[in-house]
């Protein structure tokens, strides 16, 4: 499995488009944060102390829960491709069980998905830094890579099940820009959860994904929101926790990070075994 | 006799489609052994069951004493297989294509450093172990492919077609180093081919067609048994000529000047050539072929 996890990393680094493509939905969104979308919401916060270190810090926590699920997603055409061009023949005649074989390319996709995370994580950091804002604390830091290696754990587990539906190259490729385009709002980066209508709020709180991005700006902006609210009163910092999705509400109450982490590991234990039911239906 | 794969009553069916109906044949250890057939025969199907790909419907599979089914991963250690496409990894260069391959077998470290070297020697691929697959030519491909397929030094062979597609020379280099590399390591090979020439030099030939086998022998005894020498005659006197075949119960064709006449036996010829050598400027005779013999068995002309 060590001979195809390596193999499967090298495939996929190799080919630089590739890993170009499964970015171009963070860089377009962070590119539109840069031109206009980051003003359009700095706007909405007029008199507020450090607003735009603020939004940066939320921006990026968004572009990271991402990150990890287009990265996923890119990492696991390399399943797609081997079965399309027949390169599985090769595996199946070799010594390697099925079962082998497929945990190498989860393998793979986990940790395609945490190291582009991490180092979206270090551009991100410069970023902020760059713009005045602050350096996470170490043990925010910890905090960031634990979420990272938990949501790309998640999103393997996730793209796994969803990949075992799909045949074609094509079937896949046109799935994973659907993804890549409707991740950004299921997260709430294109426009802020309590900007969405009731029942896109609800898809929003019962996709995974979501959960990340949640936890991720619970971490990373926590600095920043002490900051902006120090003087303000408690209610005007929850609203905009709801509204920005730094806290989802359920039911008329806040929902607590351990909540959203039970979200995580569960879908993650859910996704995977539903994904080896498919496996096994099939290669029989 | 030592029987490396023995293959009894192998049936497939895809559907409502039976490729496969009921093969017996062996192959003997340390032989070129070709699968002969035309497309659709049922020779992919057959090679993708006895590499552990494709499960058969029925029948019984041993190969190397193990046996189908039962002990897969054994058969997985024994074999090297070269598929009809390419199917390693372009953007690799030959030589990690060649390692992450042999990872597969649980090699590591100095073992499998020197199962690459000895792979790449013996397939000659050493002189492009660094540049990317995607970039070769058809033949380095090929070369390539056969390193790959020889990195756990299998007993047995398989290759599916492995010079269809390339060119003329190339084909010829590449059917070369096979020919080598069974003579020279002892090694088995079973190979399936379109080309007559290729299968002529085989040790043991099985034609199949409709997923049975149609003929099997040596190419010599498949060559005698069913394609006819020919007699070409250059008549002086072409009417004449055909008097004096007929006369003696045989009859002549002509074609583009010339009289050809089937022969049983080549040494019918002498015979012949006594009672009708007034009538003729000239003659020859030509062998039959394994083209001759592959059109007799299976009543077409093999398609490429």
């Amino acid at each position: 499995m060590k001979a195809l996890l390596i193999r499967n990393l090298k495939v996929y680094f190799r080919d630089k488009a590739s890993v170009f493509f499964s970015l171009l939905g963070v860089l377009i969104i962070f590119m539109l944060y840069l031109l206009f979308l980051g003003d359009v919401w700095i706007s909405n916060l007029p008199g507020v102390p450090g607003a735009r270190a603020l939004m940066d810090s939320w921006i990026i926590s968004g572009l990271l829960a991402v990150t990890s699920v287009t990265t996923v997603m890119g990492a696991f055409g390399t399943m797609v491709d081997d079965r399309a061009h027949k390169i599985i023949k090769d595996f199946d005649a070799s010594p390697v069980s099925r079962s082998k074989i497929v945990a190498g390319y989860e393998l793979s996709s986990f940790v395609v998905g945490t190291v582009m995370s991490l180092f979206a994580l270090v551009l991100g950091e410069l970023y902020i830094v760059a713009r005045g804002g602050l350096w996470l604390s170490p043990a925010a830091m910890l905090t960031v890579v634990g979420l990272i290696l938990l949501s790309a754990l998640c999103n393997t587990a996730l793209v796994s099940f969803v990949i075992s539906f799909f045949k074609s190259q094509n079937a896949f490729s046109t799935a994973s820009s659907l993804l890549g385009t409707l991740v950004g709002f299921l997260t709430g980066i294109y426009m802020p959860v309590g900007m969405m209508p009731d029942a896109v709020q609800v898809l929003i709180k019962v996709f995974p994904v979501s959960h990340a991005a949640l936890l991720l700006r619970q971490t990373i902006m926590a600095v920043p929101l002490t900051q902006t609210f120090a003087g303000a009163p408690e209610a005007m910092r929850q609203s905009f926790e709801s509204e920005m999705g730094i806290v989802f509400q359920w039911g008329g109450s806040p929902m607590s990070a351990a909540t959203s982490l039970g979200i995580l590991i569960g879908a993650s234990l859910l996704f995977y075994g539903l994904s080896i039911l498919q496996f096994s239906r099939k290669s029989r | 006799m030592d029987k490396i794969i023995e293959v009894t009553g192998l049936t497939k069916a895809y559907g409502n489609v039976q490729a496969v109906r009921g093969l017996d044949f062996y192959v003997e250890r340390g032989k070129l052994f070709a699968f002969l057939g035309p497309n659709g025969a049922g020779k992919s199907t057959t090679i993708d069951i006895l590499c552990t790909i494709l499960a058969p419907d029925g029948g019984e599979v041993r190969v190397d004493g193990h046996r189908l089914g039962k002990e897969d991963a054994a058969i997985r250690n024994t074999i090297g297989v070269v598929f009809q496409d390419h199917l390693l990894d372009p953007l690799l260069t030959v030589e990690e294509n060649i390692r992450t391959r042999a990872g597969l077998y649980g090699m590591g470290g100095h073992q499998l450093q020197q199962a690459v070297q000895n792979a790449a020697q013996i397939a000659d691929v050493t002189e492009f172990l660094r540049r990317p697959y995607g970039k070769l030519s058809g033949g380095q491909k090929r070369r390539a492919d056969i390193a790959r397929a020889l990195v756990n030094t299998p007993q047995v062979l398989f290759l599916d077609e492995p010079t269809t597609g390339l060119d003329p020379q190339t084909r010829k280099g590449v059917w070369e180093s096979i020919r080598a590399l069974q003579r020279d390591t002892g090694l088995t090979v079973f190979l399936t081919t379109h080309y007559m020439e290729e299968a002529a030099e085989a040790d043991y030939v099985i034609v199949i067609d409709h997923g049975e086998i149609a003929a099997r022998g040596t190419p010599t005894a498949l060559k005698a048994e069913y394609a006819s020498d020919q007699l070409r005659l250059a008549p002086s006197d072409e009417p004449a000529l055909l008097a004096a075949l007929a006369a003696q119960g045989l009859s002549g064709t002509c074609v583009a000047g010339a009289v050809v006449v089937k022969l049983a036996a080549t040494m019918d010829a002498l015979a012949i050539l006594q009672h009708v050598q007034d009538y003729i400027k000239g003659f020859e005779v030509l062998n039959g072929t394994m083209d001759d013999a592959f059109i007799g068995i299976t009543g077409r002309e093999i398609r490429e």
